[in-house]
């Protein structure tokens, strides 16, 4: 079976004007404008198989929603080549946007003025839904989302959680079969978060619909995505699951020992950096490679009621990609 | 050119989305509409004096009465307002959504014009009927040219619409998409029958009115509607307005392939 995405050496360069500051700059623009390459998306390659759900990881400006977008048909792209459910997305055809959806946080798409449903009914012409299918697709989300009386408010009185929701069903009334979720839950409270990635992961599961998202909550990433791509300034860093990607980057682990009574701590050697001492409690720090050795003397040596070893938290392994860190 | 089933069906669901919408915004549209009722009274006063009790070029100010209180429906009807609404969509990065949608974003434009006009249309007719009861226009209409005014009137709302497109998708470029239209808005009020109606411009004027766009978004439909052509005039009038619809359509349809290339606005 052919992958959902495919992905082959895409590129997206942007031109932008650029000047300093004050007056003096403005007058030299007004003679001769200087502009400047930004390459959003600098020649990437990767695909997403049918029913998977892919964490698309970055920090700002990496280039991960400039990727979205030529992926969901609004932008052209300056290079490469993009095939998903074997359709070029930026022909834009009708058959293509029926069958994905591309959700933005905090992006309008709905009528302000009006309830939510005014703005479902629009959707269900515009995507030629019929009135069965419709009716059980609402009545999915609205279970799903827990949307209760929220798709008949005013959208402008409802609490960016709530738009957040129903935005989000306004997005897949069409059962598209691949979601880009940029920041799905952005703004919104833990709460909030939660029941949004319990909710794509049931609709992944009802649907067997290919998700690929991004986001800077790890715990999104975490609960939804096995498999990871990293990019950064436009290029491809990792990409594969997510448990390898700590392997791959933790640079350390913790090693934490629970203590039957008071005892002196080993020489470790310097293989390990004593973190916290809190009563019965010691924390330690120690290489990737050091941890095996380090854990034994700790056992061998030490009155031990309890001992955990644990990866560093994702935030802090991402973080150590960016910036280049690592293996 | 096919346009999808399911396209139409949106459009009529988005215009009724739109005109629930509207009623939110009553008040400001009625403000918005007294405008268009307001300024046709200036010219009319201005050429009320100049005419007095004889003529000018053969009008009386009951003729210039009917040429500009129709010329308040007309173009209320025909007014371009994509510049506000359509431009500032793909300025700002909320043209977005709609293209992720299977029907092309020129449908919100049209269904954004048409809402707005029929919701503006019942505020201003009550408005319009105080008006002739006052000023007593000499209407010279037939039902001939009523049945030729309704066309010339669609065609001309619809010339109008995709200039008005046409302009707005310049926001696909620069920021200054306005200094481009002010350019439009004032050709349409000297060659489209604004100042004054088309007949009485100069030799070397009236036919470039004759051949330029303006007019046939303006000035044409209300010359119908008052019998102010010959059959030659007529025949010559509506071929131009046709052939500049056609323009229109093909322009706005390069400009639109051309310009969501382009489209990568802050926000985009």
């Amino acid at each position: 079976m052919p992958p959902d995405v495919s992905v082959r050496q895409l590129v997206k360069h942007y031109v932008v004007p650029e000047r300093a500051g004050g007056l003096r700059a403005s007058f030299r623009s007004v003679l001769r404008r200087k502009h400047r390459l930004v390459r959003a998306v600098d020649g990437i390659s990767f695909e997403v198989d049918r029913g998977e759900v892919v964490g698309f990881l970055g920090p700002n400006g990496a280039g991960k929603t400039t990727a979205l977008k030529v992926l969901s048909g609004l932008l052209h792209p300056t290079d490469g080549q993009v095939d998903v459910l074997g359709y070029t997305p930026w022909d834009r055809r009708a058959e293509y946007l029926s069958r994905i959806t591309l959700i933005m946080g905090q992006r309008q798409q709905l009528f302000w003025d009006l309830p939510a449903a005014d703005s479902f009914l629009v959707n269900k012409a515009v995507f030629g839904i019929n009135d069965a299918v419709y009716k059980r697709t609402v009545d999915l989300l609205t279970d799903l989302l827990d949307l209760g009386d929220l798709l008949t408010k005013p959208v402008r009185q409802l609490s960016l959680g709530e738009r957040m929701k129903v935005e989000l069903a306004a997005g897949l009334l069409h059962t598209p079969r691949v979601l880009f979720l940029d920041e799905p839950t952005i703004g919104l409270d833990v709460t909030m978060q939660q029941r949004i990635r319990e909710f794509v992961t049931a609709y992944n599961a009802e649907t067997g619909a290919t998700v690929l998202l991004t986001s800077h909550y790890m715990a999104d990433v975490k609960a939804l995505a096995r498999r990871v791509i990293v990019i950064d300034q436009g290029q491809l860093l990792y990409d594969g699951a997510l448990a390898g990607l700590v392997q791959r980057y933790a640079p350390h682990k913790t090693i934490t020992v629970h203590l039957e009574r008071e005892a002196d701590l080993p020489d470790l050697n310097g293989q390990a950096e004593l973190l916290s001492v809190d009563g019965l409690q010691v924390t330690v720090r120690a290489g990737k490679d050091d941890a095996p050795e380090v854990t034994g003397r700790l056992l061998t040596q030490l009155p031990i009621a309890d001992l955990s070893v644990e990866d560093p938290p994702l935030e802090e392994v991402i973080d150590q990609v960016f910036r280049g860190e690592g293996p | 050119m096919t346009i999808r089933r399911a396209t139409l069906a949106g459009a009529l669901a988005l215009t009724r989305a739109e005109v629930a919408d509207m009623f939110q915004y009553r008040v400001v549209l009625f403000l918005y509409s007294l405008w268009e009722v307001v300024h046709p009274i200036v010219y009319l006063a201005v050429w009320g004096a100049i005419a007095g009790e004889g003529d000018v070029g053969g009008l009386r100010l009951s003729d210039f009465a009917a040429y500009y209180l129709t010329f308040m429906l007309v173009s209320h009807v025909t007014a371009a307002i994509e510049i506000y609404t359509f431009g500032p969509m793909i300025q700002q990065g909320e043209l977005s959504p709609h293209l992720l949608r299977p029907m092309n974003p020129v449908w919100v434009a049209a269904a954004r014009n048409i809402s707005y006009k029929s919701v503006s249309m019942l505020l201003l007719i009550p408005v319009w009927i105080g008006l002739v009861i006052i000023l007593r226009p000499s209407f010279t209409v037939t039902a001939g040219s009523t049945a030729l005014f309704v066309v010339s009137l669609v065609v001309a709302a619809l010339l109008s619409f995709l200039v008005g497109t046409t302009f707005a998708l310049l926001a696909f470029w620069t920021t200054r998409s306005f200094s481009f239209w002010e350019i439009w808005i004032g050709l349409t009020f000297l060659l489209g029958g604004q100042v004054a109606p088309v007949e009485l411009l100069p030799g070397f004027v009236q036919n470039l009115a004759t051949a330029l766009p303006m007019r046939y978004t303006l000035g044409f439909p209300i010359e119908v509607l008052l019998n102010r052509l010959d059959a030659g005039e007529l025949a010559l009038g509506f071929a131009l307005q046709f052939a500049w619809l056609i323009a229109a359509a093909l322009i706005v349809r390069t400009v639109w392939r051309a310009g969501i290339r382009q489209y990568s606005a802050v926000g985009a």
